[in-house]
């Protein structure tokens, strides 16, 4: 299955109504499985810095199929994939939480990535998001 | 209207997609962005290609930061034109400045208050990418433009 502009709207619409439910505003982006931006909206009111900070969050976590904040323990000497170059980060690469990538099955289509509140807010955004999709899909 | 609301923006979004789908016949990216060149809302339709996105990005802010529409900005440095201005009235290499942010494609136009005249009043910017003409890209935008009034 790809991941549709429709389906990327609904999820979206989905993110909002859960970040409005705690009292939050934030920015949305979704991705699709090479990083490549589908849809991004920022709700009314919302910093205009989270916009990069989530499409960045996305990005991180459509292009290494882990959620963003796993991407720290990279840096982690007891773990394996010890050794990822930080100089060779790009601009996108951020290890903030908040980037969740969307799974259909056992395949990754996407990836969401929400900033905007605290980081265990955004990712319980992503979360809310992505157990959504199962009634999103008709 | 005074400022662009996420819902307003989604009004528009739907009426430039449509145009693209129905009129224009190709799939395309569309974004807007409010008056300080930060996006509201992008969408790219199924099947646009993937580097679109940036580029509608990219024209809507630029169609921000001159208060003008992008294909002005592409008459500054159309060299059909500027060879016919006299010695230091053209755009020349405007497309590389702002770290090249500045895109002179056509396709992106502000977003005025509802009676303001040119340079004044901009609250927005709306960008189009995707059409193999530009001027399609335009009219898309224009499109979008005309359904927040819907």
């Amino acid at each position: 299955m790809k991941l549709t502009l429709d389906m990327a709207k609904a999820m979206i619409h989905v993110a909002q109504r859960e970040a409005q439910r705690v009292g939050n505003t934030c920015s949305i982006a979704i991705s699709d499985e090479n990083g490549w931006l589908v849809a991004l909206h920022r709700m009314d009111g919302t910093p205009i810095g989270t916009v990069d900070i989530a499409r960045d969050k996305a990005w991180t976590a459509s292009a290494f199929k882990i959620p963003s904040s796993d991407v720290s323990k990279f840096g982690d000497a007891s773990r394996p994939g010890f050794g990822l170059n930080p100089t060779k980060w790009n601009d996108h690469l951020t290890t903030i939480p908040g980037g969740l990538p969307i799974r259909d099955g056992d395949k990754i289509i996407g990836a969401i990535g929400v900033s905007g509140g605290k980081p265990e807010e955004d990712v319980a955004v992503c979360q809310a998001t992505i157990a959504a999709m199962p009634t999103l899909k008709e | 209207m005074k400022e662009l609301t996420l819902e307003l923006v989604e009004k528009a979004l739907e009426g430039a997609e449509r145009y693209a789908r129905d009129i224009a016949g190709w799939p395309c990216s569309i974004a807007i962005v409010d008056k300080a060149g930060v996006v509201i809302a992008v969408h790219r339709m199924d099947n646009a290609p993937p580097g679109t996105a940036e580029i509608a990005i990219e024209k809507a802010w630029s169609a921000v930061a001159m208060e003008m529409p992008t294909l002005m900005l592409g008459r500054f440095i159309d060299p059909r034109i500027v060879q016919q201005h006299p010695l230091g009235q053209s755009g020349l290499g405007i497309d590389g400045t702002h770290q090249g942010r500045m895109c002179p494609i056509y396709g992106g136009i502000p977003i005025r208050e509802h009676g303001t005249s040119l340079g004044m009043g901009v609250i927005g910017g709306i960008g189009t990418s995707g059409c193999p003409e530009a001027a399609d890209d335009n009219s898309i935008s224009q499109a979008g433009f005309s359904a927040l009034y819907d």
